[in-house]
């Protein structure tokens, strides 16, 4: 380790480790793919693979070394096994047809059509509208204020739900040691408790003059709001709940991924001199990253689809303030507006795949990148 | 395949899917019911409802089991919740049962779904109130049967209205009089509870409407007409019991029954269910000091109807003998029996003359109430055109609109949406 001992250079451990770290992968990429060249006489092996029957590849491999002549018999064996394959997997190529794709392809189709509820008996008597329902969406006042909701409650409940869950991760990891089960049970437990339960618990606590924070702040001398009857405290109340509720589990992440950074780097730190926050800056943060792009894209997607938080506690009040955009669409569907709903899904698709990517791009870097950049 | 044929064979099949579009013209108006054979009833008839009504059903079906000696009475309790869902399901999969109760609101879209068989005429349409029979007509065709209603009075505390030196409301001063006194001379916080919006809010709404003259469509249910000097007024009238302050812009949930129990809240609009709610809660002497008041009358004096319609699937394959449980339900005598075992209300006229109902003159009132009770129109977009009227409702409510705004925003929205005619 004494390439590592370069003073001033924090990074330096981060650099090291990265070296060998790449290689095993580079490594282990070798073994897994297939090597460059030998692909003509792998399609026994392949088939075999598939079969699951180890002692049948060298089998293969002779049918297709002993002459060139019989190319037909081995492309008849090659269909056979192709078929035997199709067949083992027509179980769930059947049920992934008929649940998932037939369902998905058909929403996509219906979302450019006029299809409503009074159309059940024949669904496909309806007027193909083609982009009308994704422009009415843009005039739809109701669903832009959905959509705005969406953003402040994504721009605020992601960032907030991982720095506080990083927070309790680091803390649990180095600082406390006596009660850290306790710690890691508390905090994972609105993680599995039933959101109606939550929901019960967060109106005791948000209850405008007997609730317990009012009377906490009653404490101090402050009047608190009707939180979730308030046109200005209604979403932030929905955050903290969200928030509350999802912070065990990027925890639990988080601890998984703190405890997997090597100690050696942190002893490195420590010779180097680096102070609490440039350990945590320099080498938490780095090795960190994919396990944080990993929440980060989690919950993204998750806080996209809230619903069930307005759901419980507010039902979109007051005035549409916490009216989510797959709350919007669970109206549109009650109504019964098949097609405008389906529009609506594939916008809200359109958004969850756009903010990965950019999750992506922001933090989807391999920790040794900026390592080969520098040598 | 090569790439071009699989183009082709794509296109193919979208210009097929496409070509199968297309809406036939002419909805289900005019529909001609046929009739019903006579002799009791024969083999299965199996039925979906709802609630107490889903878990109670099989006391009335065994005496019809008793008097129609080779018929089964199949009965599945459905939720409330998943009922809607799980009838358009059916539908759209042709799987339904033969007889179901439904709520009112949702006829419109059903039958104009063409999956609901027309009334036949063994079924007397004036026995039933006239605003229940309503929610069964869709475009001139009833659809079903008034199973059971529900209406909404003003509940007040009789000892606080005493104490105010305030009689029960007849016309629209007289209410606005009547709360303000509540709250003023009986020291109730609150005069009045009316919902200042949110789900459901427009029951409370509408009554006021109606009482002032306004119609929610035209004449054939074709177009909207929510947008009329009497909608405004009336949207008005609703939010100046907030902008005086008689009435509260927000109460957390289950305050209005401890809030009416401990005097703070005088009176509110509400159904029938609140009794049995009151009394629980309050006790059985704490009815005592509830009054019950007809709706005030401005041009006239309407209620809201609501309450469930038993209806009869066109994919039924004992048609006949569904159309005879129908009947039988809808029998006098049978709905004063049906109120005995879950207190719900007859929808036929003259079950309110038995003894039963008669005698309790909490209900009498309800009864009365009944003669001049409205339905919302039977379209099958009624229940997002109710949304919009919640979201202009609480907008008055909570200040922010005027009633010609409101009205205005209300038309503007609901002819967006149409009535899916």
């Amino acid at each position: 380790m004494d390439d590592l001992a370069e003073p001033g250079d924090t990074t330096a451990p981060v650099l090291g480790d990265g070296g060998p770290a790449g290689r095993a992968v580079v490594a282990g990429g070798t073994a897994a793919g297939p090597p460059p060249g030998v692909d003509g006489g792998l399609a026994g092996g392949r088939a075999a693979a598939g079969a699951g029957a180890a002692g049948r590849a060298g089998g293969g491999r002779r049918v297709a070394g002993r002459a060139a002549g019989r190319a037909r018999g081995r492309s008849r064996v090659r269909r056979n096994q192709g078929l035997a394959a199709w067949g083992f997997a027509l179980p769930f190529v059947l049920l992934f047809a008929t649940f998932v794709a037939l369902p998905v392809l058909s929403s996509f189709f219906f979302s450019f059509t006029d299809l409503r509820s009074s159309d059940l008996r024949h669904p496909f008597a309806v007027n193909f509208t083609g982009l009308r329902n994704y422009s009415r969406l843009l005039s739809d006042d109701v669903f832009r204020q959905a959509a705005l909701n969406t953003v402040y409650f994504v721009g605020v409940g992601v960032p907030l739900t991982m720095c506080l869950a990083l927070a309790i991760a680091v803390a649990l990891n180095s600082g406390v040691n006596r009660l850290r089960t306790f710690f890691r049970v508390g905090y994972y437990l609105p993680v599995v408790t039933s959101i109606v339960a939550i929901a019960v618990l967060w109106r005791f606590i948000l209850e405008p003059t007997a609730g317990l924070l009012n009377q906490l702040l009653g404490l101090v001398g402050v009047t608190g709001p009707n939180w979730v009857g308030s046109k200005v405290w209604a979403m932030p109340s929905i955050i903290a709940m969200a928030t509350w509720r999802n912070v065990g589990f990027l925890m639990v992440i988080f601890l998984a991924g703190l405890q997997a950074i090597p100690a050696q780097l942190y002893e490195a730190a420590d010779v180097d001199g680096a102070s609490g926050w440039s350990r945590f800056r320099f080498v938490t943060l780095p090795m960190l990253r994919p396990t944080l792009l990993f929440g980060a894209v989690i919950t993204g997607i998750g806080y996209l689809q809230f619903f069930e938080e307005p759901f419980v506690l507010t039902q979109g009040k007051p005035l549409n303030k916490t009216l989510s955009v797959s709350y919007d669409i669970y109206n549109q569907f009650g109504f019964g507006n098949y097609g405008y709903a389906a529009a609506m899904s594939y916008v809200l698709f359109a958004a969850i795949v756009l903010l990965t990517l950019l999750q992506f791009r922001l933090l989807g870097r391999r920790v040794d990148e900026p390592a080969s950049g520098r040598r | 395949m090569n790439q071009r044929t699989r183009v082709v064979a794509l296109l193919c099949v979208a210009g097929v899917m496409l070509s199968g579009c297309g809406r036939s013209s002419g909805g289900s108006g005019g529909e001609q019911a046929k009739g019903v054979a006579g002799g009791a009833a024969t083999g299965t008839i199996t039925v979906w409802a709802m609630g107490t009504e889903g878990e109670k059903l099989s006391v009335l079906a065994k005496d019809f089991e008793a008097t129609n000696p080779g018929v089964t009475v199949k009965i599945t309790p459905v939720p409330w919740d998943a009922a809607h869902d799980k009838i358009a399901t059916a539908i759209a999969g042709h799987q339904t049962p033969d007889v179901s109760l439904i709520g009112t609101t949702w006829m419109g879209e059903f039958a104009r779904a063409g999956a609901l068989d027309p009334t036949p005429d063994v079924i007397d349409k004036a026995q039933f109130f006239p605003g229940a029979w309503d929610t069964t007509a869709v475009d001139g065709t009833s659809y079903g049967v008034p199973w059971y209603v529900e209406t909404r009075l003003i509940y007040y505390r009789k000892d606080l209205a005493q104490q105010a030196g305030v009689r029960p409301p007849t016309s629209w001063a007289d209410l606005t009089a009547f709360a303000a006194g509540l709250q003023q001379k009986a020291k109730a916080r609150w005069g009045m509870y009316l919902q200042p919006g949110g789900q459901g809010s427009w029951q409370t709404f509408l009554p006021f409407a109606w009482q002032n003259g306004a119609a929610l469509t035209d004449d054939a249910n074709k177009n909207f007409t929510l947008d009329s000097p009497e909608m405004a007024k009336a949207l008005d009238y609703y939010r100046s019991f907030f902008t005086s302050g008689v009435a509260p812009k927000d109460l957390a949930q289950g305050q209005l029954e401890q809030g009416f129990i401990n005097g703070t809240i005088g009176s509110f609009i509400s159904g029938p269910w609140h009794l049995g709610i009151l009394k629980d809660q309050g006790g059985a002497s704490f009815l005592d000091k509830v009054g019950l008041a007809q709706m005030p009358k401005e041009k006239a004096g309407t209620s809201f109807v609501g309450g469930g319609d038993l209806v009869v699937f066109k994919d039924t394959k004992n048609r006949d003998s569904a159309w005879k449980f129908v009947q039988y339900l809808s029998k006098p005598e049978t709905q004063v029996k049906w109120y005995q075992t879950v207190s719900d209300l007859p929808a036929v006229k003259s079950s309110w003359n038995d003894q039963t109902l008669k005698a309790d003159p909490m209900l009498s009132e309800f009864g009365q109430q009944l003669n001049d009770a409205k339905s919302p129109p039977t379209v099958s977009t009624w229940e997002q055109v109710a949304s919009v009227i919640d979201g202009e409702v609480e907008k008055a409510a909570q200040g922010g609109e005027t009633g010609a705004g409101g009205a205005k925003a209300m038309q503007q929205k609901a002819s967006q949406i149409g009535t899916g005619a």
